[in-house]
């Protein structure tokens, strides 16, 4: 069999990557060109006329400050969230790869807030935050613990970002714990017989063999939370004033309860557009350095 | 092998991407569907919804969705899918009514109640029930520490209110209110009524949006805030009032630890799952004012059912749902399904059946009594977040009653109309 | 002391220390479980006034339970959670890595394109499709109400991460030289894939698997969106009766969500010897 002429080429794209393109195209790029086409609508959502406006909706995106005041909130909580969570599900998955005991307890644990979602989370840690590390607070009188982080504008912030952590750190682990699997045990052990000690071979050996964990974890964390809505939704409903709004709860907002459809749609895109950039650059960064195989 | 399994799966991708995948709904049976916007009541309407489909040989169904009526319908909408009959807010009637609602004008209900919603004239909307809001009282709870028996009648004003409060208070009640910091609550509920009891509404909403409306002067915004204040001044909540959560807050006043809140009837769904005592009522939210406006609660018809005019909606359905709506006013099981299964204080003039829940009697009384001051439904989408939310901040301590009326005026300035 | 005794004395207390700071970590992580395992058996009112107590004041309550299966109608939501997840699971593990494969070792420009397409479309947000997804299968094609219909789309949108991360494991994990020596003994693409790449992703698979299977079995948004029949409705759809903007039964989402996150969590500590287990099989690279 010729490996280079066209129709081999056709047909071992179509033979395996096939399936995966024609559902991709479908339910993905389909929606997406059409919603890309409602920008220019003044659509509300509902009726049945969708009157052409051009480019009317960016403009207003441009001119709406809330929604520029959400991105911007959005750029400051991506950015320390990414940061904490990656570190904190490496250490965990280096941990829990360590060797330790019950080391397949301690990892269906910090499995487990990716099982709670929604109405719950928000219910409990509304509590721990408005409730319990309150009345810890009083009964201490720690300054800082005694009024609720959720009712101040800084304190909302850091509880979202506390939460992410709690939720996509588990998350993260897991794939930084694929990651740790697949370097060959016998990499490591040479290179402890070489005289390095454990953490020593972590960090030289294994860790630039994880690059494209890191990679990955880099990104599903980026666009997660660029584009957070669940936890923001469900713990601070954008409140105090508004101040928690995130970009995608203010585009959700701007589209359904606003009822400006063509002006959320847009807006979104631009949130589309932004989150590719930091999250292409961040896999092309990673991927050059990478190590061949 | 492997092959084969392939093949099987490619098949089977391109079979179900171009048959039609929908449930086939049987051809000589009617069924309707209905949504439901109102949680607490979905298990009664599930219920209900049997037992009548048995009855009348039809099939019904009840749906409800956890995401907002308005994005709901959205989605029902554009994909061709819609609900028979919806259960919507009157703000959604006014903006979909024309388009897809079915022209209900010629129903004989419509001369059986004042709540309605009509767009240029063509009934679309038929109100499910009549809410209005006003200061919850746990009449318990205050008669155990004054002695007295509490008639709300008593504390028109504020002074008489600020009274009571102190009474409370030296008895033994150090924080006898509760507010609800929700935006909603707060923006859509309380400030609303700033509008609501103008005398001209229309012509003050109309001199808001021209900026000519001069709030920190205005009789009716000081009056209520004066009020809020006094609230404000008794939260139980008070150091920390954004953090102040509604299912704590209800259960206090529930029980009796609190007197007060600001709420409507609909709150009695919350309430109920505590332990209530049974004597609490709404009653108007007192003012140092002549006008009236501290005898009344304000409120109307709320929640609205249309059906769907649509090619997707056939005309035995349409005229199932009709007769659905129909037995709702005038079959004694319709009628008492609103007022005793689900606790509701009905729309309809002829349903004389006593409506269930402490809240709801006391809406009835001032609904019979024609003191209810109507909802003004036209604040365009987003102006209970909005101001809501410069409500939060007034709330929190972070701006003064000037701040926060210039904050209402700057957003009705950099609004347009809603058309209606 | 000789070095050896105070190395191992050292390992001792690092192992020490670690162990600490894991059983910290641990309880902080599952501190929210706890909470709802202790509330699930009380009152609504219990729960609101105090949700630390063991046992609130109106007593311990198993009907949280049975409630909320009786009107989520558990059976059959449960049977048809699982169907959707199983198969969307599997058909996104086949059609994903076989993608991620011949992306990886074929420098094509459709190859290319796909995957910086896959790539920008996993930053795409989920409003942004809604409206258009369903005007488009359920206003043009009409094939929404339909398990299938979702099926697909799940696999559609869950394609691109999948395929995203079984890239990096191809990449970094499986050495070309044992594909080239399945080559020259005769092994056709397809059969090298199935016999040497596949076997080897396992850590991967079971990685991806646990992900995807999580994702598909708590995804809301999509399937309310798709399934608009109540028999077909699944576990995150039927459990939206007990919420509400003006009451929520916090006791009864409680019981939901234990019964619903028993099965990924079974699944995960089931799949989680596999993520072990690839380390033997990816030790043949040197």
């Amino acid at each position: 069999m010729k490996r280079n002429t066209m129709s081999y080429k056709v047909k071992q794209f179509l033979m395996f990557a096939g399936p995966a393109t024609v559902l991709f195209f479908a339910v993905v790029i389909l929606p997406f060109v059409y919603g890309l086409y409602l920008t220019f609508t003044s659509w509300d959502g509902i009726s049945k006329t969708k009157p052409f406006v051009g480019l009317a909706n960016y403009l207003a995106a441009f001119k709406d400050a809330a929604y520029w005041q959400a991105l911007g909130r959005t750029f400051i909580y991506s950015a320390i969230a990414v940061i904490l969570v990656n570190v904190v599900a490496f250490l965990l998955a280096y941990l829990v790869t360590s060797g330790i005991k019950g080391q397949n307890f301690f990892r269906a644990g910090f499995f487990v807030p990716n099982l709670i979602g929604g109405i719950v989370l928000g219910y409990v840690w509304k509590f721990v935050f408005n409730r319990a590390l309150v009345s810890v607070g009083q009964a201490l009188s720690i300054g800082a613990l005694s009024t609720s982080w959720l009712a101040t504008t800084n304190g909302a912030m850091l509880c979202l970002i506390i939460v992410s952590v709690w939720q996509y750190a588990g998350y993260m682990m897991l794939i930084y714990v694929a990651g740790f699997m697949s370097v060959p045990k016998s990499l490591m052990e040479a290179a402890q017989i070489d005289g390095c000690t454990k953490s020593q071979a972590t960090w030289n050996v294994t860790v630039p063999l994880m690059r494209a964990s890191f990679v990955q974890c880099l990104f599903l964390t980026i666009t997660r939370c660029f584009m957070v809505y669940d936890v923001n939704l469900s713990l601070t409903k954008g409140e105090p004033f508004n101040s928690s709004v995130m970009a995608a709860m203010h585009v959700y907002n701007q589209a359904f309860t606003y009822k400006n459809y063509g002006t959320g749609q847009a807006e979104a895109l631009i949130l589309f557009v932004v989150c590719a950039i930091v999250g292409v650059t961040q896999v092309y960064i990673g991927k050059k350095g990478e190590v061949e195989a | 092998m492997k092959k084969a399994v392939s093949f099987a799966m490619a098949v089977a991708m391109t079979a179900s991407l171009t048959t039609v995948g929908a449930v086939p709904v049987l051809a000589d049976d009617v069924s309707i569907t209905i949504f439901n916007s109102k949680t607490e009541i979905q298990s009664q309407m599930e219920e209900k919804a049997a037992e009548y489909a048995e009855e009348k040989g039809i099939d019904v169904e009840v749906y409800y969705s956890n995401d907002t009526v308005a994005a709901h319908m959205a989605t029902r909408y554009a994909s061709e899918d819609p609900y028979t009959l919806s259960m919507v807010d009157a703000k959604d009637v006014y903006s979909l009514g024309k388009e897809h609602a079915l022209d209900l004008s010629d129903q004989e209900w419509v001369n059986d109640t004042d709540y309605e919603i009509s767009v240029d004239g063509t009934v679309y909307g038929f109100p499910v029930c009549v809410e209005a809001r006003g200061l919850m009282y746990n009449a318990d709870a205050i008669e155990a520490i004054t002695g007295e028996t509490f008639n709300p009648d008593d504390y028109k004003t504020l002074d008489a209110f600020k009274e009571l409060i102190a009474k409370l208070i030296e008895g033994g009640m150090e924080t006898p209110v509760g507010i609800m910091k929700e935006d909603w609550s707060l923006g859509a509920h309380f400030l609303s009524e700033v509008y609501e009891e103008q005398e001209d509404v229309e012509g003050f909403i109309t001199s808001l949006h021209e900026g000519s409306a001069d709030l920190i002067n205005n009789e009716k915004f000081n009056s209520l805030m004066d009020t809020f204040d006094v609230l404000m001044e008794n939260n139980y909540a008070k150091d920390s009032p954004i953090a102040a959560e509604r299912e704590v807050s209800e259960q206090k006043l529930a029980e009796g630890e609190i007197a007060f809140m600001f709420g409507g009837n609909w709150d009695w769904s919350v309430i109920n799952a505590y332990d209530y005592t049974e004597n609490m009522g709404l009653m108007p939210v007192p003012q140092n004012t002549e006008d009236g406006t501290n005898e009344k609660l304000v409120g109307g018809g709320s929640k609205y059912f249309f059906i769907d005019n649509s090619d997707n909606t056939s005309e035995e359905q349409q005229q199932a749902a009709k007769d659905f709506l129909n037995w709702l006013v005038y079959d004694e099981a319709g009628q008492s399904f609103i007022a005793t299964d689900c606790a509701l204080v009905p729309a309809f003039s002829n349903n004389a059946i006593e409506v269930s829940d402490p809240l709801g009697k006391s809406v009835k009384k001032y609904a019979d009594e024609g003191a209810l001051i109507p909802n003004y439904d036209y604040a365009p989408d987003d102006h209970y977040s909005i101001c809501g939310a410069s409500f939060q901040k007034y709330l929190a301590g972070q701006i003064d009653r000037a701040g926060f009326a210039t904050e209402i005026e700057d957003y009705w300035k950099a609004t347009t109309p809603v058309e209606h | 002391m000789d070095a050896n005794a105070q190395a191992a004395q050292k390992k001792k207390v690092s192992h020490a220390i670690m162990m600490i700071v894991l059983v910290a970590v641990f309880f902080l992580f599952i501190f929210p479980l706890i909470l709802v395992i202790i509330n699930v058996f009380k009152t609504k009112a219990d729960i609101t006034s105090n949700p630390l107590a063991l046992i609130g004041a109106h007593g311990f309550t198993m009907e949280n339970f049975p409630k909320a299966m009786e009107k989520m109608n558990f059976l059959v939501v449960f049977k048809n959670s699982l169907i959707v997840t199983v198969c969307a699971t599997v058909l996104t593990l086949l059609v994903s890595s076989m993608a991620a494969f011949v992306i990886v070792r074929n420098n094509w420009k459709a190859c290319n394109l796909l995957f910086s397409g896959m790539v920008a479309s996993m930053v795409i947000p989920f409003q942004v499709l809604m409206i258009p997804l369903v005007s488009l299968y359920g206003g043009i094609f009409g094939v929404l109400n339909s398990r299938i219909t979702l099926i697909l789309m799940h696999v559609g949108f869950s394609a691109s991460m999948a395929t995203f991360m079984f890239h990096g494991a191809i990449r970094t994990n499986v050495p070309m030289e044992l594909e080239e020596a399945a080559f020259i003994d005769g092994c056709t693409r397809w059969q090298t894939y199935w016999k040497i790449v596949f076997p080897l992703l396992k850590p991967t698979i079971a990685t991806v698997a646990i992900i995807d299977a999580m994702a598909f079995w708590n995804d809301y948004l999509l399937p309310s969106l798709v399934l608009g029949r109540k028999e077909l409705y699944t576990i995150p759809i039927a459990t939206q009766v007990f919420y509400g903007t003006y009451s929520t039964d916090i006791g009864l989402v409680m019981a939901a969500l234990l019964l619903a996150m028993l099965p990924i969590l079974i699944l995960y500590l089931f799949l989680q010897r596999y993520i072990v287990e690839g380390v033997t099989s990816g030790a043949v690279k040197g």
